[in-house]
């Protein structure tokens, strides 16, 4: 337990949590404001930072893009006070809703920056799933070469990168009529892996989703895992 | 495959999904099973907008305040949404619930702005609900509508059942109140629970009103049906708005709307009297809530919300006899909680350099003043109580203070404008410029920018500009040409409205019910959003008007004659057509009237209750 100290003012509470369901359609941008209302509703004891207009410190890690659900998402949040994380993570579940809560709180020291490999469930749901889709979707994600096109900056052309570098592995199954991918990508900030990729270089390469009638064919991609760089758990 | 037929399976192909799939902190949620009405608040617009709308969040609370009533909420779907919907079959569905609104005992639309209209008409259509009000059957859901453009409904008035005029915070669960105890005791038919609804003080039922009209074109009367059917409606005014019902909570929208904070309203009403304000008449009289209340609340509302900005409202935040008291009040917490107080655009000669001092919103934003017009004989003739000096001592504050950008509103085509007064708008930009040279170097702050901002008056109902004639497109084209060629310096910016937006806004502000055709024509032709820039179509506006026979001069260019019976006679809005007659008539002089805390000019705003401690 670190001690709070002049030179050291405040202590770090790691909180993860879940954002799942409708929330999935929420940005990171307004996840943030929203946190910052959790945070003073759940009247934790919180460190601000010092400027005209303080604002309590939070540090996300691997922001989600919108159409992604979670159950391992990490913030790390200063408290001047080292107030029970239990006692934390009740007050702030609180002031929660169902598809947001919180999962475990704790003090650390460590850094969010040692969270290197996500894993995700992906379920596809598509006119043609077998189980040779199943089949030719892991071969094609485990090839050398996983070509997307991806755009570096809004308004300037595509470049085609090859994704195959920043997946560590990758599995699928035919299940009730569904493509499952369990698959772990990339999560260090130099090489960051959007899941949403994934969806695109099956749809280029083996044909999924081509079915044009929307509401039939579908997907969700759910973060499950968060892991340091040589696979443990991160936490 | 089965279709999945619900909102959900859409949201990953539209615009800013966030805004359709609620679940919010602090909704209200109850069993439909449990509740004997279930009422829908349905907002003409997006979800960003009518979620800051404060007119909706106080009714939410008042209506879900009953065990027996539900109140949710409905925005309108965007462009890319609604298609969606319609391609593939989906109803408009209410937030909380998600249910269909055909499965709802009440909808109430929130009527802010004329332009909403055809989106209002647009949200029954995407609900599968006829859009007149005479097509509709027994069990489909009574449609409400309310909010400041009801005080001339006349053009949509064929679209509702049921008109709420004035203040909604009793009226709404009466209204519901009726409804149950009727639909308990088995008198209830529609017919039936309308008739009785027309009693209660507040409440416009159009279909039970006849109306003729002269051969010019003018309407001859208002004939209600039956003898119990009162032949004026009275708005409804909260006597004591300090004991008025006031959330405590907010439901907490994930993502970011238009006025996204605490917003705490100070009082309702106005002491100014500005002639061609409608909103300065209609909520007469002015009824101010103690700092005590308002400090409370806005505590309370911190602690539910977490909210780090309060907004402090009203139609002219400075007027409030004890602002001192609430400011200081406010800041004795608010500084430590890490709340930062704002107020709206101050009246020019209330800005201080202690307000300035105090809020930090006039500490660190914009400066927006509004003399409306040009110069001071203008500003008397509608009664806008500012002067040139005025505005030279505020614009001097704030340049002193470190301000250097400041935004000036005027509006084109007042009643005997002439070209001198527009140039007197360029003038007064080029004396504000002025002022700022005339501090020494070291005591102004850089880079000085002005803006001219003006839009086109619009004459409303119930203000002492109502009889007048709205300019001509041509004449304000003109005008606001002449405008641009009259500001030569470089630090002045100058945008304008449309004027083709405002004579739309006119002929449905002051239209009578033979305009109902062309809206529903113009819904037909899904029109939508007509207050975004980007789907108001001047020319489709145009064609759909003269396709139902209407003349948009007879509402605008035209003028209305003293002695004709205007759309809005139907309603008493409590001042008098004498004290609108005696205003216009000193307009035309030049002649200014002193506010209400100075003395009372006898508007007869008092006579429906709120009376305050100034009025006769
Ligand atoms: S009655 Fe007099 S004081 Fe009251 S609102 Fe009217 S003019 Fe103002």
């Amino acid at each position: 337990m670190v001690q709070l100290t002049p030179n050291h003012p405040y202590v770090t509470l790691r909180v993860k949590f879940k954002k799942v369901g409708s929330l999935q359609y929420i940005s990171h941008l307004d996840l943030v404001r929203t946190m910052h209302k959790i945070i003073v509703r759940a009247k934790l004891p919180v460190w601000y930072t010092a400027g005209y207009n303080p604002k309590p410190k939070m540090i996300f890690a691997a922001p989600l893009s919108i159409g992604t659900e979670s159950v391992c998402e990490f913030m790390d949040i200063r408290l001047i006070d080292d107030i029970s994380p239990e006692l934390a993570k009740a007050r702030l579940n609180e002031n929660m809703t169902d598809e947001m809560q919180v999962l475990d709180a704790y003090y650390t020291e460590g850094k969010l920056t040692e969270l290197r490999w996500l894993e995700y469930d992906f379920i596809i749901c598509t006119d043609n799933a077998s189980d040779s889709l199943a089949d030719e979707c892991e071969r094609a994600l485990l090839s050398d070469s996983v070509t997307v096109e991806k755009k570096t900056k809004p308004g300037e052309p595509t470049v085609t990168t090859n994704i195959a570098p920043m997946i560590k592995s990758a599995r699928a199954t035919y299940r009730d009529g569904l493509i499952h991918i369990n698959a772990v990508l990339s999560a260090d900030p130099s090489s960051f892996l959007n899941p949403e990729y994934i969806i695109r270089a099956l749809r280029d390469s083996v044909g999924i989703l081509k079915n044009p009638r929307l509401t039939e064919e579908s997907y969700s991609i759910m973060r499950c895992g968060a892991y340091r760089e040589d696979m443990t758990d991160f936490r | 495959m089965s279709e999945i037929k619900n909102l959900s399976s859409v949201l990953k192909s539209v615009s800013k999904p966030g805004r359709y799939i609620g679940g919010e902190y602090n909704r209200i949620i109850k069993s439909k099973d449990e509740v004997k009405c279930r009422f829908a608040f349905c907002f003409p617009d997006t979800y960003e907008i009518g979620m800051s709308n404060l007119g909706v969040r106080i009714l939410y609370d008042v209506l879900n305040s009953d065990k027996d009533v539900w109140c949710e909420r409905v925005y309108a779907p965007w462009e890319d949404m609604k298609k969606k919907m319609e391609e593939y079959d989906i109803s408009l569905t209410a937030v909380e619930s998600g249910d269909p609104l055909t499965e709802f005992d009440m909808l109430g639309f929130s009527l802010q702005y004329e332009l909403c209209y055809t989106t209002a008409l647009q949200m029954l259509r995407l609900a599968g609900i006829p859009i007149w009000a005479r097509d509709r059957s027994e069990d489909t859901p009574i449609i409400i509508g309310g909010g400041p453009c009801v005080y001339n409904s006349e053009p949509i008035a064929e679209f509702f059942d049921l008109i709420n005029v004035g203040e909604g915070e009793e009226v709404l669960l009466e209204i519901c109140h009726l409804y149950n105890s009727m639909k308990e005791n088995g008198s209830y038919t529609r017919e039936a629970f309308l008739r009785a609804a027309s009693h209660i003080e507040g409440v416009y039922i159009p279909s039970l009103y006849e109306v003729s009209y002269n051969e010019d074109g003018t309407i001859r009367e208002y004939k209600p049906l039956y003898e119990d059917v009162p032949a004026k409606i009275k708005k409804r005014v909260i006597a004591d708005l300090d004991k008025a019902p006031y959330p405590t909570k907010l439901v907490m929208p994930y993502v970011e709307t238009v006025h996204d904070r605490i917003v705490l309203e100070v009082y309702r009403g106005c002491i100014r009297g500005c002639r061609f304000c409608q909103a300065g008449m209609v909520y007469r009289p002015i009824r101010e809530k103690s700092p005590e209340t308002l400090c409370n609340t806005a505590k309370c509302l911190f602690e539910n919300t977490g909210y780090d900005e309060i907004s402090l409202i009203s139609l002219s935040i400075s007027d409030y006899s004890e602002l001192r008291e609430l400011t200081d009040k406010l800041l004795s917490w608010t500084d430590e909680a890490h709340v930062s107080l704002s107020l709206p655009s101050l009246r020019i000669d209330s800005f201080s350099e202690e307000l300035m001092n105090k809020i930090s919103s006039v500490r660190t934003g914009g400066l927006t003043f509004a003399p409306e017009a040009g110069t001071q004989r203008l500003r008397d003739v509608i009664n806008k109580n500012v002067t040139e000096d005025d505005l030279m001592h505020a614009v001097d504050i704030a340049f002193r203070g470190g301000k250097s950008s400041v935004k000036l509103y005027f509006m084109n085509g007042l009643p005997t404008e002439t070209m001198e007064d527009i140039e007197g708008i360029a003038d007064l930009a080029k004396k504000v410029v002025g002022a700022y040279f005339k501090l020494p170097k070291g005591e102004r702050p850089r880079g000085i920018s002005v803006t001219v901002s003006v839009s086109c008056f619009v004459p409303k109902p119930f203000t002492p500009f109502q009889w007048e004639a709205q300019d001509s497109l041509e004449s304000l084209v003109e005008k606001q040409k002449h405008l641009r060629g009259c500001i030569t310096d470089r630090k002045i910016k100058y945008n304008y409205h449309e004027a083709k937006v405002s004579r739309i806004e006119a002929v449905l502000a002051r239209g009578d019910r033979r305009l109902a055709p062309a809206i529903a024509l113009a819904v037909e032709e899904g029109f939508m959003f007509d207050a975004w820039d980007e789907y108001f179509d001047y020319d489709k506006w145009i064609d759909v008007l003269d396709r139902a026979g209407v003349d948009p001069d007879f509402y605008t260019t035209r003028g209305f004659g003293l002695d004709e019976v205007l759309p809005w006679d139907i309603i008493d809005c409590g001042v008098t057509k004498q004290f609108l007659l005696r205003e216009r008539s000193k307009a035309y002089e030049a002649k200014t009237t002193p506010s209400c805390a100075e003395h009372c000019s006898g508007c007869g705003a008092n006579k429906l209750g709120g009376k305050n401690r100034w009025c006769n």
